[in-house]
């Protein structure tokens, strides 16, 4: 477990429409931080000792880091692209590593079994072979050409389709989706995971989404949010260890899990291993 | 602290709480497992984690003659060999991908799984119906107390007064496991008794426990 | 009729479950209850003043009680889900209908603080309901005794759907359901009814179906 190589990274703390001016006591790394909004009505956050740490308003979201960020927050161009929506899902709280909340998340094979009638159901189990690679230039980890049939794929759709979704790993603990988005085929819709670590074995959860869909009203478009994430939150408590387990003796992937396998390729490339086991006990 | 001599058996739950086609959770010295009962009444336990990623096998189904994880739908038979993934239908799981399980034996409705190889056969009570099982935050001594009664070398304890018996035994969370047993020709009112009677020992056992630690 | 309804709540689902059973049609009126807190809207607030869902409104009835909607539910569309005339039968409804207030106090508050950050004393309310799981279980135990597989009859009535989504969820704040084998049972039999319908954090029972022939692509 290292705070060190994770400490200079932007984290989601709160939900910047949310902001008050009495603050709300919060925790980033198992320091105890205070996010509020100050005389300006800018947001402020300050860490345990009382300094002030760095801020950034962005994606609906309040970011701040404890250390010195060595990059500007990474980008979502389709946030600033018109005619899309943008939904703040809310905090949900899971009791488990913020790295295993991220690895759940770039994963379709679950969804028969944990989102069974809507992201997925039996007999359309299979994960046909996709592309995934670790992208130098901006080091993230992509995976391409993952297809899936699904019976509810969004809030819009009507009926059940293939859907076909790229995944990114752009932070230790931010990853953004993007899947065929069924009012507008040329177009993805933007589905985000912000993971705030509390502890190693502690994260607040942030989604958020960009989407292009004009029919559906907003708390529609959370509450089918919340549901998703909802339902993994069961399995998230459930996993044992708690940590993410980077020792490739401890659990067994196959092909489907390639995704999985970069992701921790690359959080132990740069010892991203806060929330990590490195040793199978 | 009381030392038992079921040798490498552990009683875990009461054959009437896993009916057939179930899976539940249980725990024994080494961890905790999935106990569960195929379709056809075999019982089977394994190591309560999926070799996969670690999900908990008794959040998970029994289809037929398989335990089957909730997260990703992978199958183990008895042998906790994995025999099916769904994510690749045409492939046949190698045989590296398989879950730990243990020696289960049912005696007189009570399920025992052993840790280590056994070579005796769990304790038989003659006599004696299971009626319930529950756990308590009280030790067996505070259980004793509480009862006025020592647990025999199988973990018995025969409260004074009383027409139950208590089968105790300490789980690795700290908490104690017990099974409440009656004699066998109990007619539904005295059960019923007796399941209260074993509340208020739990209760009584419970407060000792509370004072003994203040 | 009309249900002010969040998909993540448990009272809000009992409603939705009774529904799903008896065959009621909802007009559903979704509640952005987290993170807009539109429960404590004005709009809201006319409606039901405590600023609690569920809301169920038809014409000029409205309820804001969860077991009142069940109970109106149950008396429009399927009788045999009330209380029978046995006095015992009657006075066990009412008893479970009352205790299920308490697990939407203490099972309810551990999980709202858990998932939703809710400000309350996690450890009381987590004593608490495991205070309740266990009479829970020693009600269900008799019941079995008697011969009874649910809480008040050999049949499900609106006190098991009152009961069951706060323990169903009990892990959700952090009180575990393994300690209790009747309650597995029960909730179990719940769930394995016609027309059950789940809620995020309750599973399916995929083994209700059997296990389907996947063909492998030939992509
Ligand atoms: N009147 C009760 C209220 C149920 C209840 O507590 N509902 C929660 C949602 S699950 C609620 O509205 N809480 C209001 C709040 O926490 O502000 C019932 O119908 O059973
Ligand atoms: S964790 Fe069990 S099947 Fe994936
Ligand atoms: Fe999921």
């Amino acid at each position: 477990m290292s705070v060190q190589a994770m400490i200079d990274e932007w984290y989601p703390v709160g939900i910047a429409a949310q902001l008050d001016a009495a603050g709300r006591n919060t925790m980033l790394m198992g320091e105890p931080i205070v996010v509020a909004k100050d005389a300006n009505g800018q947001a402020k956050v300050t860490g345990g000792n009382g300094r002030l740490l760095p801020v950034k308003m962005r994606y609906g979201h309040v970011w701040t880091s404890l250390g010195e960020p060595k990059k500007d927050l990474f980008p979502i161009p389709e946030a600033d692209q018109p005619g899309r929506r943008f939904v703040d899902v809310g905090v949900v709280r899971v009791r488990c590593s913020p790295l295993r909340a991220v690895e759940n998340f770039l994963d379709v094979a679950h969804f028969p079994f944990v989102h069974t009638d809507i992201l997925g159901a039996e007999p359309h189990t299979e994960v046909q072979n996709y592309k995934v690679e670790i992208r130098e230039d901006v080091d993230e980890v992509w995976a391409t050409q993952v297809k899936f049939y699904q019976p509810q794929a969004a809030k819009s759709a009507s009926g059940g389709i293939t859907t076909e979704y790229m995944y990114r790993v752009a932070a230790p603990t931010c990853t953004v989706l993007y899947k065929t988005c069924p009012p507008r085929p040329s177009e993805w819709d933007v589905i985000t995971l912000f993971v705030q670590p509390l502890t190693e074995e502690l994260c607040d959860v942030w989604p958020w989404m960009a989407l292009f869909d004009d029919e559906t009203s907003m708390t529609d478009l959370i509450h089918f949010q919340q549901t998703i994430f909802l339902q993994d939150r069961s399995i998230l408590e459930n996993q044992i260890p708690r940590l993410l387990p980077l020792d490739p003796g401890m659990e067994i992937p196959t092909r489907a899990d390639l995704t999985s396998i970069a992701y921790r390729r690359w959080l132990k490339r740069h010892n991203y291993t806060y929330g990590a086991q490195l040793v199978a006990q | 602290m009381h030392t038992l001599t079921t040798g490498p058996w552990t009683p875990v739950a009461l054959s009437a709480d896993l009916p057939v086609g179930t899976v539940i959770p249980a725990r024994i010295p080494a961890g905790s497992i999935a106990l569960w009962r195929s379709e056809s009444g075999r019982l089977s336990a394994s190591a309560d984690r999926c070799p996969h990623r670690g999900m908990s096998l008794s959040h998970g189904f029994v289809r037929g003659e398989n335990l089957s994880c909730i997260y990703h739908g992978w199958s183990y038979a008895r042998s906790g060999q994995c025999i099916r993934i769904p994510a690749h239908p045409g492939l046949e799981p190698p045989e590296t991908i398989r879950a730990k399980t243990f020696t289960v034996e049912e005696v007189g409705g009570v399920i025992w799984v052993a840790t280590d190889e056994a070579t005796t056969a769990p304790p038989a009570f003659e006599g004696l119906a299971p009626l319930r099982s529950m756990t308590t935050t009280a030790g067996i001594a505070a259980i004793e107390a509480a009862a006025g009664a020592k647990a025999s070398a199988e973990g018995l304890v025969v409260p004074v007064g009383d027409t139950l018996c208590l089968l105790v035994s300490t789980r690795d969370d700290g908490q104690t496991l017990i099974h409440v047993l009656v004699t066998g020709a109990a007619s539904a009112e005295a059960r019923i008794g007796a399941s209260r009677a074993a509340e208020s020992l739990r209760r009584a056992a419970e407060a000792v426990q509370k004072e003994n630690a203040a | 009729m009309k249900l002010y309804d969040y998909i993540l709540s448990p009272s809000c689902y009992k409603v939705r479950l009774m529904a799903a059973l008896t065959g009621v049609k909802l007009d559903l009126r979704p509640v952005d209850f987290h993170p807009g807190l539109e429960h404590r809207s004005p709009e809201l607030l006319a409606l039901n003043p405590a600023g609690s869902i569920p809301i169920l409104e038809e014409g000029d009835l409205i309820l804001t009680e969860s077991s009142a909607i069940l109970v109106y539910l149950a008396a429009q569309a399927a009788p045999e889900w009330l209380a029978g005339t046995k006095p015992e039968e009657a006075a066990r409804v009412q008893q479970w209908l009352s205790f299920s207030g308490r697990l939407t106090a203490n099972l309810g508050g551990a999980r709202l603080h858990e998932m939703l950050l809710r400000p309350g004393d996690i450890g009381a309310l987590q004593a608490q309901g495991i205070a309740a799981l266990r009479e829970l279980e020693a009600g269900l135990v008799e019941q079995n005794l008697r011969g009874e597989r649910f809480l008040a009859a050999d049949r499900p009535t609106v006190a098991d759907i009152a009961c069951f989504p706060y323990v169903a969820l009990a892990p959700d704040g952090g009180v575990s359901l393994d300690p209790y084998p009747a309650i597995r049972l029960w909730s179990r039999a719940l769930r394995s009814l016609d027309g059950f319908i789940e809620m995020p954090g309750i599973h399916r029972l995929h083994e209700l179906k059997a296990e389907p022939t996947v063909e492998e692509s030939k992509a």
